[in-house]
């Protein structure tokens, strides 16, 4: 029936929150913490070196073998996102009383769910394999040898998703419409290297897009509004992944919540929001290249020589900052919401590894709690199950492809677009974050009385600072600060093809004072996408066909 | 046609009268059984050893029995007054055992039947059946914790199947369980260990423990009362560095990784740590104004003092528990009916403070005898206990946060709260008293009725029909507060909340049986059939709230939470089997013996056509001391020979969905907050379950050969089977291509048949009676089981890995290898200088003097995960039980020892206290000062890091191996009877006093707390001797009576 179709579309959805499926864990969060942020240059992997030891290879890279127990939570919660897709579509064509409009609906979200997975897996992974609706196990023809399949599945899952999903879902503001299905095209096609492909659908939704819920896009005048619970699915935000808390589902030992479970450790640690745990403290290299000059820009080449930002050793940087540092990260004396200011290192785990910030795009306010956190009597977990929405597309982010389409054929175009999103910040200083005055959770604001709790500046690029010679660096700098501790930094690295130096030079200048990262170094042409779980390895060539190749170097 | 079988006695009789005395030493006998032959009247002797009885005038012969001898028939067609004298028994050949739905003499069993001794089996001072039978029956292995009240693994010849390998534990003909049984009411217990075990097909594969509780016997009622007292010690516990010693290990640590000047929140950073007076607020001295009580807030500033010394966190958690047991019972019986009534209560504390174990327990079995022909009776059995038990061998156990609790910490602060780990840089553990402590108002209550009602007529001279009904219900009924605490690095910040459960478990188990005996010529012939229904259901709920405004314990109930993300919560299932057998035994002449059986056996858990299992068994037995060859053979008192052969089947773990495709719906799986509401998500399906309809029985084939022989004039007595156990089609979680997630998603996956495993082993046990001079009599008997399990095929993958335990995965099972095995790198030694790292090969980057060396199994000049090998195996060669007893005069003396040999323990509890890179926390004494360093190289604890590492933590190698043989006294008691003569006057038959001791001492290599470890998971074969923070056995000292009248 309708009603059951219906229900396995929503079961389809409900992995988008990175939890909900067997083997999932911390790993296979939405926010990709661990495979987009602890692999980059924006975080370390937090805690002590041997808690979740699973997640240190990813700093480390030297010890990352197709055994890692992280990787796995990953790809099941993909494959099981892709496989509960296919149910639906091989439901739905068994299904009685659907009229045509409906059914067609029904199929778009679900091709476009099949999408996102494989997507997701493909980011990771690099060599996949493709599973349609065709896939059961006297079918068993499929193998990651070929990636055009893939790629061919994700754009033909996608193109069909854009032309057959509504503009609005009403109320159902958590489904995928029309306009995520052309981002997340237009995202797959960044991906291939086709900006070509990539721009027009660009333009049609910078210029024409809407949310699910109807809203046209555009900017929140307060940054740190996309990532506050009580202004989520606002219209900035293009897809997401939607969570819920004392809804029946638990943190509890055993249970499996519809919070972002995947976040969970990522709270300061023995203070602050949250009872544990002390994990992805961003990097002093971070938290260096929010400096900024004295037009207000960022220093696209050496933030990192001169004062830290924050350095306990006693002489701290002293210059202006990006504001949307502390909106970013959790620094000492730094009003950390309604917490009072962040206490330094007293709330970080082990300060030798994980430096000096604690995360905050994922926390909540004091006095959001008990409203968006969940309850349960586990020991740690129901302050830190939050239902924050997870961004996995939000406008600036689209702003910024289009940016990086453009640059090499309209600079000033190109030039508008990083600036649209530095003015967001620019244009509304009582935004930035204050201190001497209360915080309101509903807005994500301080109150007037307040001043400026850092010395902040932001300017926007002018056609002299903005010129051909340093744009494409401009606005991969943009990307870092704008979507900083979003999981996408080194999706980014790999895509742009400069992870490898980013990121050695990374350790080069950290593993002096991380004992961590003393032996850590990035492989390239390997590290770029992590191994094949081995287990998939071993099941699936088990037969004696081999449909799996574990990737490069592993 | 009933009345066919009433038999009227209304014909003449007459009275006989008589004395009965011991042969030896012509003693009188009292309370010898007397019963005419071929009906049920009967008396008993006086303590003269007289009677009296009137005799049938049809009947013609009496029948004296007494416990002890053998027994004598007197003709009394002819006298009226007769003079009986008793020879003590010297074999107990004659002993009836009871087998699958029957009973048979030692002498004519042919299969591998152990036969616990009952008066052994009490002995043990402890609160569960299972524990009781450890070492008491070869080819049974039993492991408990020392947790009052846990449950144990017991296993019949060993390990044989990846899922539950539990036995089936029959009790008065109906499945139960051993665990609450009170052990004063148990008559018999019988093992099964082989092919006899058949008749009980698709649930014997693990073996068959049978149970008989007390009945009433002929004459006046006995009272007796058994009673004991004592003290379990709380034991030596953990050797852990003191302050001071953990402080050094600190500075060692980071001078090790390279940091020339070593710091501490609490500690400085100075050339040498220095141990601050107060931890809260931080490193505080005295004079701090923050140290001043006036300024003491509980969240922001929870002024705590160092423990310069050092908290022994061991002895803050235990304590030394006393335990009393009493047992009083009452049986009776006459020709007409009898009855066995007992009530016991049992009282054990947990060391562990706050744990125990309670149960209050009523039997009462009656049986009427409604003619010679007719009897009908009920067994019951009723508890009610209480018994919090905390989780053992796991993380967050007591046992396990009270080694990873920081010395430095105080168990309270300065206001009297509790102190912890808040205190900066101190690691993660939590108060481990302050955790038991706020578990002391929790409660896990069941109460339970277990019985069966039976009927039984004997008809056509040769019948006997048999019906019986019975079974458990077991109501379940559990609370806990969780209290937010305040003294932790972690969990200091969420809402308090209450959970309430209960729920109730059902089986009946339906059989009727008719049975044929005869005998004619030289044969006998037995023969039996039956049908059984077994049915079992289960349904539980519980709720939970939270945000409790007060939380004493009289304001916890459900409705005074918050409803506000409220949560509840439910299960329910049920199974059945349905089942008919046949049984035949013949003998020639007592000296050729056969037994043949089959079942039939429908299980619901499988699907409609592969629903249906037949399980056949053929034994054979030769008494060769029967034959006229052998008479002259003066040693050789009576000898047999036996072999058998049957086909068993297991149904493990297998849930009643297995065989279907399921959708189901749950929130944290399958709903999605579509709207943003964030609190009321969507409903939706998920495919939950991928179905297997042709998942069947696991069969097993067993044979065994074995002899029982009785020599030296009846003084010994000897048995030795060899057994080969091989396993197909072994149920197991579906893997391979096939069943890969790109096909399945993340469904669950059915239990299929996959794989064969093999078990050989020998099982014996050795009695000898002995005497020295005139008064001191004494029994020795050991016990010797042993089994060599390996995996033969494991199909579709080359292995499997066991689960992850913190950061490793420990075990792997694998085709030609033993289950559980332990599987990582093998550690050949420390680095021991700079010289030594260059010629050998790279470990992964993480080479330097000071930490492991690892070998380089294939010899490719570098250490990766091809140089993993098997570095253990939990499984031993064998295990052994000595029961030793003697007696001089009125003095009496038993010891019990039980052993394992040749297995290995993995000790994982050294991630923590060896490694305090793992987690910061609690260090072994011996890691603090003996670790290595470039002036202490003769060691085997590598040097201390601030991060572990490859070659230290970081991969499961065999530093954390340890040799698991062990010898444990379980008992030994010293008893004294009184005189008869003294207590007679008092109306007393007989007092007995004793002392005991328990756990007296344990010889082992093995250097964790407790060399006996429970498995993590009892119904799954996965990680077993493993050492994850265990409840350990310790000593008891124990005073006891028992009194009979």
């Amino acid at each position: 029936t309708e009603d059951g179709v219906q229900g396995l579309l929503i079961g389809a959805y409900s992995l988008v929150d990175g939890a909900g499926a067997a083997g999932d864990g911390f790993a296979s969060g939405a926010s990709n913490w661990i495979f987009g942020g602890v692999t980059s240059d924006d975080a370390y992997k937090g805690s002590d070196p041997s808690d979740v030891a699973d997640a240190a290879p990813m700093e480390q890279w030297t010890t990352l073998t197709p055994t890692n127990g992280a990787i796995p939570q990953k790809w099941i919660l993909c494959y099981a996102g892709i496989q509960r897709s296919n149910d639906v579509l091989n439901t739905l064509a068994i299904a009685e009383g659907i009229t045509p409009e409906k059914a067609t609906e029904i199929q778009a979200q679900a091709r476009f769910l099949r999408a996102f997975y494989h997507f997701e897996a493909k980011k990771i992974f690099g060599n996949i394999l493709p599973v349609d609706e065709t896939v059961n196990p006297q079918n068993t023809v499929t193998s990651n040898a070929d990636q055009t399949a893939v790629w061919n599945l994700i754009i033909g899952d996608l193109t069909f998703a854009k032309d057959n999903l509504p503009e609005s879902f009403g109320s159902e503001v958590g489904r995928a419409n029309k306009w995520a299905a052309v981002c997340l095209l237009a995202k797959a096609y960044m991906f291939q290297g086709q900006p070509s492909s990539a721009l027009p659908l660009l333009n049609d939704a910078i210029n024409n897009g809407k949310t699910a819920g109807g809203v046209k896009y555009a900017l929140n005048d307060n940054y740190y509004s996309n990532f506050n619970p009580a202004q989520k699915n606002s219209a900035e935000s293009v897809f997401a992944a939607q969570t819920s808390v004392q809804d029946g589902s638990s943190v509890d030992w055993g249970g499996d919540p519809n919070g972002n479970y995947g976040d969970i450790l990522n709270f300061p640690y023995t203070g602050g929001p949250g009872a544990c745990c002390g994990f992805y403290n961003p990097s002093q290299d971070l938290a260096n290249a929010y400096k900024t000059d004295a037009n207000g820009l960022p220093l696209l080449d050496n933030f990192y020589t001169g004062l830290w930002v924050s350095n306990p050793a006693g002489s701290p940087y002293t210059g202006t900052l990006d504001p949307r540092i502390d909106w970013v990260m959790g620094r000492e004396g730094i009003p950390y919401l309604d917490w009072g200011n962040h206490p330094g290192a007293a709330w970080i785990r082990n300060p030798v590894n994980d430096g000096l910030f604690s995360p905050k795009k994922n926390v909540y306010a004091a006095s959001q709690k008990g409203q968006y956190t969940d309850v349960g009597s586990a020991y740690w977990g129901p302050t830190e199950l939050v239902a924050n929405n997870v961004n996995i597309i939000r406008f600036s982010d689209v702003i910024l492809w289009r940016a990086e389409c453009e640059y090499s054929s309209d600079l000033t175009a190109a030039m508008n677009d990083v600036n649209r999103v530095r003015n967001r910040v620019a244009d509304h200083p009582e935004t930035w974050v204050k201190s001497g005055s209360d915080y309101n959770a509903a807005t994500a604001t301080y109150g007037s009385a307040g001043e400026d709790a850092d010395n902040y500046a932001i300017k926007p690029y002018t056609s002299a600072t903005f010129t051909s010679a340093n744009a494409l660096k401009a606005i991969q700098m943009e990307r870092r600060l704008e979507l900083a501790m979003e999981g996408q930094r080194f999706f980014d690295l790999v895509r742009w093809g400069i992870a490898a130096t980013t990121i050695n030079a990374y350790i080069g200048r950290e593993k002096a004072a991380r004992p961590l990262k003393a032996s850590a170094n990035f492989t390239a042409g390997k590290n770029e996408y992590m191994p094949i779980p081995q287990g998939t390895v071993d099941n699936l060539n088990a037969d004696g066909t081999t449909r799996v190749t574990q990737n490069p170097g592993y | 046609l009933l009345f066919l079988f009433l038999s009227s006695s209304l014909h003449a009789q007459k009275k006989v009268t008589g004395t009965v005395t011991n042969a030896k030493d012509k003693q009188p006998v009292a309370f010898a059984t007397v019963t005419v032959k071929g009906t049920n009247v009967a008396t008993v002797t006086t303590t003269t050893g007289s009677f009296a009885i009137t005799v049938p005038a049809s009947k013609t012969k009496l029948v004296i029995s007494s416990v002890g001898f053998d027994d004598v028939e007197v003709d009394v067609a002819s006298q009226t007054d007769v003079a009986v004298s008793l020879k003590e028994k010297s074999s107990s050949l004659d002993e009836i055992v009871v087998t699958g739905y029957t009973a048979q003499k030692k002498k004519e069993i042919t299969g591998s039947v152990s036969v616990v001794n009952v008066k052994d089996l009490r002995q043990t001072p402890v609160g569960t059946g299972e524990e009781a039978l450890q070492g008491r029956a070869s080819g049974v292995t039993v492991i408990s914790s020392g947790q009052p009240g846990a449950a144990s693994d017991i296993r019949i010849r060993g390990i044989t199947g990846f899922g539950n390998n539990s036995p089936l534990v029959v009790i008065d003909g109906v499945r139960g369980s051993l665990h609450d049984i009170n052990v004063a009411d148990i008559e018999s217990v019988q093992v099964l260990k082989d092919a006899a075990a058949a008749i009980y097909g698709v649930a014997g594969s693990n073996g068959v423990i049978i149970i008989t509780t007390k009945k009433g016997k002929t004459g006046k009622a006995k009272v007796s009362y058994d009673g004991y007292y004592g003290v379990t010690t709380r034991g030596p516990g953990y050797d852990m560095a003191s302050t001071q010693q953990q402080a050094d290990a600190i500075w060692q640590q980071q001078r090790n990784s390279g940091i020339a000047n070593p710091s501490s929140k609490q500690y400085g950073n100075g050339a040498s740590p220095v141990i601050p007076d107060y931890i809260t607020p931080t490193a505080g001295f005295e004079g701090d104004p923050n140290t001043d009580i006036s300024t003491y807030n509980r969240t922001s500033n929870q002024i705590t003092k160092a423990n310069k010394i050092g908290t022994n966190w061991y002895d803050v958690i235990t304590r030394n528990a006393q335990q009393q047991n009493h047992n009083i019972s009452i049986s009776s019986g006459s020709d007409k009916s009898s009855y066995f009534f007992s009530m016991g209560y049992l009282d054990q504390q947990g060391i562990a403070q706050f744990q125990g174990l309670k149960r209050y327990s009523v039997r009462a079995n009656t049986q009427f005898n409604i003619n010679d022909k007719i009897r009908v009776g009920e067994n019951a059995y009723i508890f009610y206990k209480t018994n919090p038990i905390f989780g053992n061998q796991s993380e967050g156990s007591p046992f396990t946060t009270a080694f990873r609790e920081d010395a430095i910490i105080p168990v309270y602060d300065i206001a009297g709260n509790f102190a912890g780990t808040k205190s900066q840089d101190l690691g993660n553990a939590r108060n481990p008293y302050a955790d038991i402590y706020r578990t002391k108002d929790n409660k896990q209550n069941n109460w339970d009725i277990t019985g069966n009602v039976f009927g039984e007529v004997d008809f056509l001279k040769h019948f006997t029909a048999r019906t019986t009904f019975g079974g458990t219900i077991d109501n379940n009924y559990s609370y806990n507060f969780n209290y937010v605490g305040y003294e932790n690095a972690e969990g200091n910040s969420g809402a308090n909340s209450f959970s309430e459960g209960a729920g109730y478990s059902t089986n009946w188990t339906y059989t009727n049986t008719v049975a044929y005996t005869n005998s004619f010529g030289k044969h006998n012939v037995k023969a039996l059939v039956g049908t059984e229904a077994v049915y079992s259901y289960y349904r539980f709920l519980g709720g939970t709230r939270s945000n409790y405004f007060s939380e004493n314990p009289n304001f916890w109930q459900l409705n005074t939470g918050s409803p506000t993300g409220q949560s509840n919560s439910g299960s329910a299932g049920q199974s059945s089997l349905w089942s008919q057998f046949a049984r035949l035994e013949y003998g020639f002449s007592g000296k050729y013996l056969i037994n043949a059986s089959l079942r039939r056996d429908a299980a619901s858990v499988f699907a409609e056509d592969v629903r249906t299992g037949y399980f056949p068994a053929v034994s054979g037995a030769w008494r060769i001391s029967q034959e006229n060859f052998m008479k002259d053979v003066s040693f050789i008192n009576d000898l047999k020979l036996r072999y058998s052969w049957g086909k068993l089947g297991s149904t493990s773990n297998v849930n009643p969905t297995n065989p279907f495709n399921l959708y189901g719906q749950r929130a944290g799986r399958s709903f999605y907050d579509l709207t943003g509401s964030s609190n009321n998500p969507s409903s939706g399906f998920f495919r939950s379950n991928i179905g297997n309809p042709t998942t069947t029985w696991e069969g097993d084939i067993i044979s065994n050969i074995g002899f029982d022989a009785t020599l030296l004039k009846n003084k010994l007595d000897v048995t030795i089977d060899y057994y080969k156990k091989k396993v197909s089609g072994l149920l197991f979680t579906a893997s391979g291509t096939q069943y890969d997630l790109i096909f399945t998603g993340d469904a669950s996956l059915p239990k299929v048949n996959i794989g064969d495993m093999q078990n050989t082993g020998i099982d014996a046990s050795v009695t000898y009676h002995g005497t020295i001079g005139k008064d001191v009599k004494f029994d020795v008997t050991g016990l010797f089981t042993s089994y060599n399990n390996k995996i033969v095929n494991i199909p579709g993958l080359p292995y499997f890995n066991g689960p992850q335990i913190r950061n490793v995965i420990v075990t792997r099972n694998e085709e030609g290898h033993p289950v559980g095995a332990f599987y990582g790198y093998e550690v050949i030694g420390i680095f021991q200088n700079a010289e030594d790292v260059a010629k050998s090969p790279t470990q992964q980057g993480d080479e330097s003097p000071g930490v492991f060396k690892y070998k380089d199994q294939n010899a490719d000049g570098v250490i990766d995960d091809k140089d993993r090998t098997y570095i253990g195996n939990p499984n031993p060669d064998f295990t052994y039980g000595l029961n030793l007893s003697f007696s001089y005069k009125s003095f009496d003396f038993s010891g019990f020892f039980f052993g394992s040999h040749g297995n290995d323990i993995f000790n994982q509890t050294k991630y923590f206290t060896d490694f305090p890179d793992f987690f910061k926390g609690g260090i072994r004494r011996e890691v603090a000062v003996n670790s290595w360093t470039p002036d202490n190289t003769n060691t085997s604890i590598p040097k201390l890091r601030t991060t572990g590492g490859f070659s230290t933590d970081g991969v499961t190698n065999s530093y954390f191996i340890s040799k698991g043989s062990y010898l444990r006294c379980k008992q030994m008691q010293i008893g004294y009877t009184m005189p008869a003569k003294s207590t007679a006057k008092f109306g007393i038959d007989r007092l007995r006093v004793y002392i005991q001791g328990a756990n007296l001492f344990t010889i082992t290599k093995y250097d964790g707390l407790d060399p006996e470890l429970q498995s993590s998971d009892i119904n799954n074969t996965v990680g077993f001797g493993i050492d994850q923070g265990n409840y350990p056995h310790t000593a008891a000292f124990l005073i006891g009576v028992n009194l009979n009248f």
